[in-house]
Order: structure tokens, then sequence, then C-alpha cells
């Protein structure tokens, strides 16, 4: 090496990755596990630890078996398909942000950027102003989110090439107008009729979680975390800029707008069956992107972890901490806002730093 | 001025201060916020907002002719409930005057033009505002207390130039309670069945907490305890809570369309319930008005509800209250078939010590 | 081979190129020139077919390979993975880098001298060391085509040297075309053609040689321009051109 290159070693520290990566997956496993497991054995009903694995041990050896007693109904039917819901909701929202966080090469956008979840939140508040619910409720969910969608791309599409700041505009006009009309919703509901579950809605709420609820959010969330996690690759030739993805054989323009697609599938599922829980899609990608850097093929997978721990965490004491149920969206406000002030402040500073 | 003169017409003045108002028939009084009400003579265009006090209005004044407008929501109960039957002509009163969430239409309540209208206090200026700007009368009222409730009838009672109305119906309610509370007022904390009235229960569940809340205090007039004590106000809560809580008796609300004890009984975790297990789960009856809020039908719900929390204590003869109250209310003489369909026979006719409600 | 043929651009009313016909085949190198605002960037982005062309047509393979004047910014990954993001057009858009795919990020590495460096973080290198491993990105496509945007321009001269070695080492490979614009006349040495961007939409084009002559460099630039020639101090010399204000008036 020759004087520069040597000089050059005291600054660019190697980055040994599969030692690294593999302790901070374990890690987060290990996390993860933790939480979910306190997730079924917490909860305003005492039930015996013990107790908790005898009842979950029985429906393992006999997933079909009636449960008769009311701590099993709760730790099997209440808790547990509600702790799933929340790691697979966490996770997709955690995945989903940290994908357009890639394509938009910007780390400050989200599902919400978009305009997609108050597109889905207003196809939600309409159906139960008109007294839908179950899955026809679910189908308007989607639709409208991705309308919502389809409405940025649209505005944004002005001369054949969709410009990122353009999109981020629109993103923010359609979210703007479709939380308007949620906002009339409110307005023209009975107060005493569909009104609070239109506003406990919109703040964010897993309490209703049952089976039924998490079979049916489920396969969106999951193939549109998987897919996007086949576009890991793809995701770091994306967040390149345009002229140079375009040179590597990408086209951003169509590309980019299949990750909007897969997002607007993940998040319109999750809000259909819980309202808006947002700041998971913001924050989480940031954390993880500390500690395993920007490249998706280990930023997804780590964004997933940490979201499916964090959300489950926050959801828990959501359910446990007063008799009343605090709505999800609020607490994850709370917490999500200052971390990301913080982060925030560290990423302008490294960028001023350097 | 000589002091002769001076007192002799401070004299004249006092009797003309007396004398004049008996003539002009002004009525004036305070209502819940403290602010002055004043009108030339009694009210005969009402709008009201509040959702109880159309119904309250039918019945204190005996009939629908001064009711100018109402809420929407107080329309749909009189749609599905009795009073609809007993004035058909209520079905036609606007209730496009306000919104579903008290916030008025101005200019069709201009339209309407009402000479007083009744709206929530202590709700912020966006609900009365628009009122008083447009120079309408308002009379404030505020919820929670029987106390309150009595202070915003009688105040209606005056409006209309019928303070008898409400002089009568106070005794009736004094009276119910004072024969509730005389057996109950003793009983230990360890001695009252737990309640828990759910305010919503379709598609999330919230629970009626203590802290001015009228179920609260009514579960607790008739010997039961509020189950959901802990809350503030009506709060969302989950199913393991409610289970934690193990109410022995559960009641419905009347807001949500098409609800029924099924809700509790279907569910996998509620139908396990002290309540659910024992039958004591009820749909709060739907009358003249629903009888989960306070209203003119009030000691009916007393009366219904001690009967079920303390059936060894009580047995009232309630479809014979009814069809009293219902004489002096509204001059109507209900049917079985009325009663049947007001205390929803049809859905929890075989609930525990429902029987004291069948007809003979 | 990378070419334009008749290619007009306009911004506006003002002729940015006119009928451009310009050719690079397989195993020949081009040096754009000119300064700024004349259309070379604008030359450079035709053929690589980020501009679209008012008149005429562009000819170039599927894949280009190209290397930016600068990084984008959020490049932190390790070198190597830098690098192998040039075999993302053989990988489809699910596909994941594979052995072979390394093996070429590796080669690719080697072939621009910078091996040592795989394992580095990007963003760490200086803005010399990045150059390079952009240039290896290039390689590593596959693409018989090479497309620079002013290599040298940000370099230090002690970088400069490194890739003009590297542009002369490939050229003389003579399997690819290569094409770069640049504001310094002497590093069009090497390339084997030029293409001047002359005043009101003129081009020059041809032999390195029979273009860069002082009259045609004065009338490129504006500034008068002396041939010269520099002796080292191993006895051999070499050509330049430098402006006229170069230098120091001798007493």
């Amino acid at each position: 090496m020759s004087a520069s290159e040597e000089g050059l070693a005291s600054l660019a520290r190697p980055f040994v990755r599969m030692p690294r990566a593999v302790a901070i997956y374990v890690g987060a496993i290990v996390v993860l596990a933790l939480v979910l497991v306190t997730g079924v054995s917490v909860g305003r009903y005492a039930v015996d630890p013990v107790r908790i694995l005898d009842i979950v041990g029985q429906s393992l050896a006999d997933p079909f078996r009636d449960l008769a007693e009311v701590d099993e109904r709760i730790v099997m039917l209440v808790r547990l398909p509600r702790v799933l819901l929340v790691a697979l909701s966490g996770a997709a929202l955690a995945v989903s942000g940290a994908a357009l966080q890639g394509v938009f090469r910007n780390p400050l956008v989200s599902p919400q950027v978009l305009g997609i979840s108050q597109g889905a939140a207003f196809g939600g508040a309409m159906a139960i102003l008109f007294g839908i619910w179950g899955l026809p409720l679910l189908a308007i969910v989607f639709l409208s989110g991705l309308s919502a969608l389809a409405l940025v791309g649209f505005i944004a599409r002005i001369n054949g090439r969709s410009e990122i700041v353009t999109v981020i505009l629109s993103g923010m006009i359609v979210g703007a107008m479709f939380s308007a009309l949620v906002s009339l919703a409110q307005f023209l509901a009975d107060p005493n009729g569909p009104l609070p579950a239109i506003v406990y809605w919109l703040m964010g709420s897993f309490a209703s979680t049952t089976w039924e609820r998490l079979f049916v959010a489920a396969p969106g969330l999951a193939v549109g975390m998987i897919l996007l996690w086949a576009l890991r690759f793809r995701l770091n030739v994306l967040s390149l800029d345009e002229a140079e993805a375009r040179s590597l054989g990408a086209r951003p323009d169509v590309e980019r707008w299949l990750v909007f697609a897969l997002v607007a599938f993940i998040v319109g599922s999750q809000v259909a069956v819980s309202g808006i829980v947002g700041w998971i899609g913001l924050v989480i990608p940031h954390a993880a992107r500390l500690m395993v850097g920007h490249d998706h093929r280990t930023l997804l997978p780590a964004s997933m972890l940490l979201g499916a721990a964090y959300l489950v965490a926050v959801d828990t004491l959501a359910r446990t901490m007063t008799a009343a149920e605090i709505p999800l969206g609020i607490l994850t406000a709370l917490v999500g806002a200052p971390v990301f002030a913080v982060l925030l402040r560290n990423h302008y500073r490294d960028r001023t730093a350097k | 001025m000589t002091p002769t003169l001076a007192r002799g017409l401070g004299v004249a003045a006092l009797l003309l201060g007396t004398v004049v108002p008996a003539f002009s028939q002004d009525i004036t009084f305070t209502d819940q916020e403290g602010r002055e009400v004043s009108l030339a003579g009694p009210a005969e265009r009402i709008v009201t907002i509040p959702m109880p006090m159309a119904s309250s209005v039918i019945a204190i004044d005996g009939g629908t002719d001064h009711l100018a407008g109402m809420n929407p929501v107080s329309k749909a109960a009189i749609t599905e409930g009795i009073l609809g039957k007993i004035f058909p002509e209520s079905r036609d009163i606007n209730d496009s005057v306000t919104a579903a969430n008290f916030v008025p239409n101005v200019e069709e309540l201009a339209a309407v033009n009402p000479d007083l209208v009744i709206q929530w206090g202590g709700r912020g200026g966006d609900l009365v505002d628009p009122i008083t700007n447009a120079g309408m009368t308002a009379m404030l009222i505020l919820y929670g207390t029987e106390e309150r409730t009595r202070g915003y009838m009688g105040m209606t009672a005056e409006a209309l130039g019928k303070p008898e109305r409400f002089a009568e119906h106070e005794v009736w309610r004094d009276a119910v309670m004072s024969e509730i509370e005389a057996k109950t007022k003793d009983i230990p904390e360890g001695e009252r069945p737990k309640v828990l009235h759910f305010s919503r229960i379709l598609n999330g569940m919230s629970a009626a907490g203590s802290g001015n809340n009228y179920n609260d205090w009514y579960i607790n007039l008739v010997g039961g305890k509020n189950a959901a004590a802990d809350l503030e106000g009506s709060k969302p809560v989950n199913a393991e809570q409610v289970a934690a809580w193990d109410p022995d008796i559960i009641t419905l609300n009347n807001f949500e369309p098409g609800l029924t004890v099924q809700a509790v009984y279907d569910d996998p975790v509620l139908s396990l319930t002290s309540a659910a297990k024992n039958h004591r789960v009820y749909r709060l009856p739907l009358g003249g008005y629903r009888w989960d809020p306070p209203n003119q039908e009030s000691p009916l719900t007393w009366m219904w509800l001690a009967n079920i929390v303390h059936p060894e204590l009580f047995d009232f003869d309630l479809r014979a209250e009814m069809k009293s109250a219902y004489k002096t209310l509204y001059a109507y003489e209900l049917s079985e078939a009325d009663i049947d369909s007001i205390l929803w026979m049809d859905m929890q006719g075989d609930a525990a010590n429902y029987d004291a409600f069948q007809a003979d | 081979m990378i070419a334009l043929e008749n290619a007009t651009v306009r911004f506006g009313s003002r002729a940015v190129l006119e009928s451009l016909s310009v050719a690079v085949p397989i195993g020949r190198s081009l040096a754009i020139l000119g300064p700024n605002g004349r259309g070379k960037t604008t030359a450079l982005k035709a053929m690589l077919g980020f501009q679209p062309l008012d008149t005429g047509s562009r000819v170039a393979p599927k894949i280009v390979g190209y290397v930016p004047q600068s990084a984008s910014l959020n490049q932190r990954y390790s070198v190597r993975d830098v690098v192998v993001m040039g075999r993302a057009a053989h990988l489809g858009l699910f596909g994941q880098p594979g052995p072979e795919d390394f093996d070429a990020a590796s080669r690719a590495l080697e072939h621009v001298g910078i091996a040592a460096f795989a394992d580095w973080m990007f963003d760490r290198l200086s803005g010399g060391e990045r150059q390079l491993v952009l240039l290896a990105r290039a390689l590593a496509t596959g693409s018989e085509v090479i497309v620079l945007d002013e290599p040298a321009a940000a370099l230090d001269l002690r970088n400069q040297e490194r890739l003009l070695r590297l542009l002369t080492a490939l050229r003389d490979e003579r399997n690819r075309a290569i094409a770069f614009t640049t504001h310094d006349p002497n590093h069009a040495f090497a390339a084997d053609d030029a293409l001047l961007m002359m005043p009101g939409a003129e081009t020059l084009c041809g032999p390195v040689d029979a273009v860069l002559t002082s009259d045609n460099l004065e009338r490129l630039y504006g500034v008068e321009m002396r041939h010269t020639t520099i002796t080292g101090p191993d006895g051999r010399t070499r050509n330049a051109i430098l402006p006229a204000f170069a230098g120091k008036e001798a007493a």
C-alpha cells in the first residue's frame, strides 16, 4: 500500500459484515421472542405463567380443542391473535418505511407521506358510516388506500416522469385531502353510533383483534413483506440517484411504483384491521440503520424484527397500563416523535460534519 | 327632591317593578351556565339540540305543538320507539337544525325561527356562539347528575310557561328515588352486585365509568356497584378487562342499531362472565326516549334496574308504573304489546328476573 | 459501439446540439472537450440516453457503464457492495447477487487496482478512491461501453494521474468503446479521438493529434493556447498543451 493508503487505513474502518450482523440478528430475535412471550403472559386479567404454559401446551398438542375456561379463551382467543397481528403489523410497517426511504433517497418519509394511510382510513370511515363491516370493509379500505396512491401518481406525473419532490408534495396534498374527508365523515356521523368507532379507529387500536381478523390481514402483510424483501438488492440500486440507477439497468419510475403498490397493500391491510398506527415506518428503519447500516439486504430483516418487537411492546403497554385501552396511535406518536427528533438531530449533525 | 317625594317615588317604582312584569308575562331565569335567559312569553317554537330534550319537551308540554326542531338522533329514537306512535306528527319535525355532534346549522335554525334553543353547556363556544350570534335565545344545560337533570327539566317547564308540569314530575321522581334509596343506601359494598354498562359494544367496546356519568349514578342508586368504576367517564375497554371485572349484571346501550344481547352471549370471553352465565344481560328499554341517559322516564329506569339488581328487595309492578307514567306524561294508554316492545321482551324475555316484567 | 446520429437538442430557442453525429466504435476512445455550458454534458447525457433528443437518434447497447462525476450521497455500503451493484442488469428485478457476481466485482476491483479496499466503507474513502470504485462498478456491468462524466474534474494531481493512466490502459485493451468529457485538453491524450464543442453549436471531431491544434483550441476556449514539450527526469519527453497565461513571464 502507498503512504496515502496507509494514512487512510486509520479513517476507513473495515466493515466486516458477517459476525456483527449475526450478533445483531440473534439479539433482535431474542428480544422479539421475549416481547412476544411477555405479550401473551400479561394483561388486565391475571393468568399464572405456569397456567399459560399449560394452556399453550395443550393447544399445541390439540389445536382445535374446545376452550372452556375464561383464562384459556383470554390467552388463546384474545391475547395470542392480538400479539401475532401486532408483531406482523409492526414488521410490515417498518419494512414499508425502510423501502420507501430507500426509494425516495430520503430517510424522512413514511407511508403517511404518500397519503396511503389517510386514504385507507377514509375508506374505512365511509364504510363504518354506512354500517359496512367485515370483509367488505377490508376490501373498501384496500381500494381506497390504492386510490390515494393512484391519485398521487396522477398529480405527480407531470411530464411522464415522476420527480421525487413532486411525489412527496402530491402525497401531502392527497393525505390532507383524505384526512379532511375523514373529518367530514366524522361530522356526518351520529356521535353515539358509528362515530366512536371512527374516532377510535383513526387513533389506531388492536383491541378488536380476533383470529379471523388476523387471517384476513395476514396475507396482505406477509405477501407485501416477502415481496419487499425479495426486492432488497434492487432497493439498493433504486436508492442511487436516477441517472446512476438507470445506467445500471433499473427503471426507477416504474420500479418505484411497484414498491409503492406493495406498501399500499401492507398499509391497507393494517389500517383495515386496526386503524392508523403511525411512526413505525418512520422511526424503526432509522434505528435499524444505526445498527446494521444502509444495505437493504440487512436493513429490511433488521427493520422487521425491530418493528415487530417495538409494536408488541407498545401495544402491550396500551392494553395493560390502565383499565381503559389507550389508543395505540397515541402511544406510538408519544414515543416516536421525541425519538425521531433525536434521530433527526443526529442525522443532520452527521451530514454537516462530513 | 324632598325625602318624602323620593320615598314615594321609590315605593311607586317598587310597585311598578312587581306589577308590570306580571302584566307583561315575560319569563326570565338563569340557565345552568349562569346565563340569564329571557323570553317575552312562553316559548312557542323550541329547538332541542341535546338528544334527550326533544322527548322531554314533548312530555312536559304534553304534545308536539311547541317543538320546532330537534337533533337527528332524537328523531331516530322517536321513529324507532313508541313516541313516534303516540305522536305521529313528531316524525315531521325538522331534524336538520343540528348535526348529530351538536354543532348547530345556523341557516336551517334561522329558517325554523325558534324563540328558544336548548343546547349543551360546558362544551365550548362552537356549540353556543352560532346560536347567540344569530340573535337567537339559548338555554344551556349540563349533563351528568340527577340534580342537573331536574334543574334543566324545571327550566324547560318554566320556558314553556308550565312550571306546574315539572312540579308534579319532580314529586314523582323524588318519591321513586326516596323509596329506592331507603332500601339501598345502607347496603354494604360486599352485597352490591357488580353492574357493567356497555356504552358501545359492537366493533369495539366502551364501558360507562364513574365520574359525571348518569349510568353510574343510577347503578349506585339501585344498590349495585359500577364494575367499571376505575374508568373516568365512558372509555374504551378490552375483553380481558371485562373478564377481570367479571360483572354480575351487564346492561347494553340503545345507541347501536340492531344491538341484541347475543353480542354478549356470542362473544367467547364475555359469555363466560358471571353475568352471561347467569343470564343477567339486558338491553336498556327504549320508551319515549332511550332509558340510558337522563330523561322524563328515568324513574321507570330506576325501578326496572332495581328489580333486576335486587329482586329480593324490590318488586315494582313495572307494567302498571309504565302505564301510569305514560298517561301522565303523554296522555297515552300503553297496550301490553307496547310494553313488551319497549322492554325488548322478544330479545330478553327469558333473562333472569325478567319474568317480573311479563304480562300476567 | 455508442453513437449519436443527427442529434439535435434545444433548450428553449437555443440549440445546444445541432445535428450532431458522432460515433465511438468498440476499441476506440473519445474525449469530449469544451468550456462549461457549451453542451459537453448534454452530449454525454444524450449518449447515455438521459437527454431526450429533439431530432436524431442514439445507438447504444442496453447497458452502458456510467461513471458519474461524483457518487450519490447515500452510499454507506462497503466498496465491494457498491461495485456489485453494477451487476444489477444481469440479475433482474428480484435477483440477488451470487458468487459469480461477487467474482465479477472482485475482478473489476483488481482491474482498477483497488482490490485492497474491497472491505472498506465507501463513504470513508477519498474522492479519488471513490471515483475508482465507481469505475470498477461500471466495469462490473460487463458493458462494452464506458462513459465517464468529467472523471478528473474534482481530483487532486495524484489521483488525476492514477485515473488518466487507467483510462489510457483501458483504451489500450482495445475491447471497449470509451467516451469521457473533460475541460482539460491534456486529458484528451488518453483518448484516440476528440470532439470539440465549438461556439454556435459547431463541432469538430477527429483524431486527437489532428484536431487539438492551437487555433482550434483557441476558438474552443477563447484563450490563447500553446503547445509545449515537457522533459521528465527519466529523459523522456511529453507533448502538452497549456493556456498562454500559464506559468510566469521569463525575465
